[in-house]
């Protein structure tokens, strides 16, 4: 066990309270004095007991993301049903970085195995290597999900917080990035303006950078973007095994302003699945990640 | 079940009919798939004499139909002079749906279990089926299951205006989001296939198939419709300069690298296509014609969705399968029938067979299958000129090359068709 002090919620937090409460801290922050940065991360760990899908959302989902309707729980489904916990995490008054801004970079998640929809699960989340980024400070969200004990689920969600260092400003700037060569398009999906508020609708993430023009612009966006997990979940649908663990990553280089048209390269690789997705237009990169379907799982498709 | 081995026998192909092609929202845009196929099939039954017969089966289907349209065929034979004790069933396999109603009903020819039957297939993009929206729809069926006013009113609230928009189909392949001609554009530039070849391929088709309407080849595979009686999407007087000029319509990501524009790829077009299969008894009993033998077919697919292979290049495979089937290779046919959804499919299929990579790692071949004799390949124009409207495109090739091959009364023909879905269906034909 860890040495982290364990809080058991006793229901789920409503991600809405949660973001008008983070807004508070981000109005708090801005007063002087306000600002939170650097600190250590608090040594406690959130627990949520007896979280089981609503059958009805899980079809929403499914339906979204264009994958079929099955009696297992999607991956970034089930990251979107524990997201709340590690959310309440973040909001904490002892958390030392302002949530509401901070840039989504990548997650990395173990996915045991299938998990039946009408599974009783519990969340445990915990935040964890707070660390300098040569953009900011950046910080893992840990979330492990279990099923009457048996781990199931593992996602690590790294964040970025922009601009707040956790000690001085680092001087050099840090090493450039590796080109980006457009891969070979097998994919193009055409997100529509209410890409997010389709999503927020579903799995319930209301964050404004999502949302609206309006509201992304009002956290420095110039327009919404697409949620990380949306992305993820649209990779995953028809990639993913259905009937074995699997482990997917998935890195996100630059946001995809709504409306946009994502053109997406798929290449299997024999062990492992690799995607990633680009602008259409702009030739940017958006995300990149990959799927690898546990050994012990049937053999690759082809 | 007896478990004596019943000796298979060859399932005769006796003639063609077809309308010609119209492209889309053109000379055919009031007809309906119904409308089009009994015309498909009246002109059949009055060739061949068919009127009030009772025949083994009559096998068809259509890529795009109206919920209305769920037993088509039957609906079809119904408004012919067949006997009404004729069965009919639909099928669907995307473009090749016409390939496999055929190729399913010389099976069971060839099985004794049936001694005539009629395939083919039709489609229409101009009398396309217009759906609500999916919002609308929830809502509607939502409201239908409603017991209560209250649940009633429930539906109806969430009904937006969106909903409004309704839902046309399309050829976008429904797991990538990319049109059939941006996923060829991709094999196309794999293959390092140019311009000028997809251009002199069109071309081609054009002069090849004008050419077979001025020999009169089409007279006794064509009845007019609608007060057309040759494809409308031929062009006889088109040229390697006027083909130049077109702009490119797909893969337009690849910038000055595109070279699939609308004159190399196929239109949306409106028709239907039939052919009469029969035992060689049934023939003789009925004094038909035989044309040719149907061989044998051979369907493939490939995993198009995580890039592993062209969407349209399952053929390559189906003929690989099907020539070691037949112990043939792939130069003992004396035409070639390639259904050209684009310029590009064709020259990227060709290229693959000549490739020893492709046909080594692919295909699991010591040696490439070879290249063909050109002259040989859609001798009477493909889809290209006439147009293609779906599944009407089998029975096309289908009844064309039968007669081809009885015309010059020896040899063999092969036949590949892909379609949506990365799937292909090919088969074999023999003179007779």
């Amino acid at each position: 066990m860890s040495a982290r002090e364990r809080v058991v919620l006793d229901a789920a937090p409503s991600l809405g309270a949660l973001y008008a409460k983070a807004a508070g801290s981000r109005l708090r922050a801005l007063l002087p004095g306000g600002q939170a940065a650097g600190g250590t991360l608090p040594e406690i760990e959130h627990r949520l007991e007896a979280l089981v899908a609503d059958p009805a959302r899980l079809v929403d989902y499914q339906r979204l993301m264009g994958d079929t309707v099955r009696d297992t729980l999607p991956s970034v489904f089930v990251h979107g049903m524990v997201f709340p916990v590690a959310m309440s995490v973040m909001v904490r008054e002892d958390f030392p970085l302002p949530l509401l801004g901070m840039v989504h970079l990548s997650n990395r998640v173990n996915h045991l195995r299938p998990i039946p929809a009408s599974a009783t699960l519990s969340a445990t989340a915990w935040a964890a290597n707070l660390r300098e980024h040569r953009a900011g400070t950046q910080l893992d969200l840990v979330v492990e999900v279990s099923e009457g004990g048996e781990p199931v689920w593992r996602g690590v969600s790294t964040y970025l917080a922009r601009g707040i260092w956790p000690g001085s400003r680092p001087g050099a700037p840090s090493e450039a990035r590796a080109p980006f060569t457009i891969p070979a398009r097998t994919a193009s999906w055409k997100l529509a303006a209410d890409t997010g508020r389709t999503y927020a609708a579903v799995l319930g993430d209301y964050n404004p950078i999502h949302l609206s023009a309006a509201s992304a612009k009002a956290l420095g966006m110039k327009r919404a973007i697409a949620h990380g997990m949306y992305l993820a979940g649209r990779a995953l649908a028809g990639a993913a095994p259905q009937d074995a663990g699997y482990d997917w990553e998935i890195e996100f280089a630059t946001p995809v302003f709504l409306p946009s048209t994502v053109d997406v390269g798929y290449e299997d690789r024999g062990d492992h699945m690799v995607f990633s997705g680009w602008g259409a237009r702009s030739g940017k990169p958006h995300f990149s990640g990959s799927i690898t379907t546990h050994p012990d799982g049937p053999a690759s498709r082809a | 079940m007896s478990d004596q081995t019943q000796a298979i026998r060859p399932a005769v192909i006796i003639g063609g009919n077809r309308i010609p092609f119209a492209r889309s929202n053109g000379a055919y845009s009031k007809a309906s798939n119904q409308d089009m196929l009994t015309a498909a099939l009246d002109g059949l039954i009055a060739r061949f004499g068919l009127q009030g017969q009772r025949l083994g089966a009559v096998s068809a289907g259509a890529v795009l139909k109206h919920s209305k349209d769920f037993n088509l065929v039957r609906e079809s034979v119904l408004g012919t002079s067949l006997s009404a004790r004729t069965p009919a069933y639909d099928v669907q396999m995307a473009c090749a749906t016409g390939m496999e109603a055929i190729g399913s009903l010389a099976n069971k020819i060839k099985l004794g279990q049936i001694d005539s039957g009629i395939g083919g297939g039709v489609d229409t993009t101009s009398d396309a089926p217009i759906a609500v929206s999916e919002g609308l729809r929830a809502v509607l069926m939502d409201l239908s299951r409603a017991r209560t006013t209250g649940a009633k009113l429930k539906a109806v609230s969430r009904f937006r205006p969106r909903d409004l928009a309704p839902n046309a189909p399309g050829t976008g392949e429904p797991r990538t989001g990319l049109s059939m001609g941006d996923h060829q554009a991709i094999t196309t530039k794999a293959w390092n296939i140019s311009r000028t070849a997809q251009d002199e391929l069109a071309l081609a088709s054009h002069k090849n198939l004008a050419a077979a309407y001025e020999r009169n080849f089409f007279d006794d595979l064509i009845t007019p419709f609608a007060g057309v009686s040759k494809d409308t999407n031929m062009r006889a007087d088109s040229s390697l300069e006027k083909l130049a000029t077109l702009k490119p319509a797909f893969g337009k990501n690849l910038g000055a690298e595109a070279t699939m524009t609308a004159g190399n790829s196929t239109p949306l077009t409106d028709g239907a296509s039939v052919v009469l299969l029969g035992s060689e008894d049934y023939a003789r009993e009925h004094d038909l014609p035989m044309l040719a033998n149907f061989v044998d077919f051979e369907a493939a697919a490939v995993d198009f969705v995580h890039g592993a292979e062209g969407l349209l290049m399952a053929p390559t495979y189906a003929v690989a399968r099907i020539l070691e089937r037949n112990n043939l290779s792939l130069q003992d046919f004396d035409f070639y029938e390639i259904h050209e959804a684009f310029a590009g499919t064709v020259l990227a299929t060709l290229a693959a067979w000549e490739d020893a990579e492709f046909c080594k790692n692919k295909l699991g071949l010591d040696a490439p299958l070879g290249a063909i004799d050109r002259s040989r390949l859609n001798v009477n124009g493909s889809s290209l000129a006439a147009g293609h409207p779906f599944a009407a495109t089998g029975g096309r090739i289908v009844a064309s090359l039968a007669k081809m091959l009885h015309e010059k009364g020896s040899g063999r023909g092969l036949i590949s068709v892909c379609a949506a879905g990365g799937q292909g269906v090919v088969a074999i034909l023999e003179a007779r």
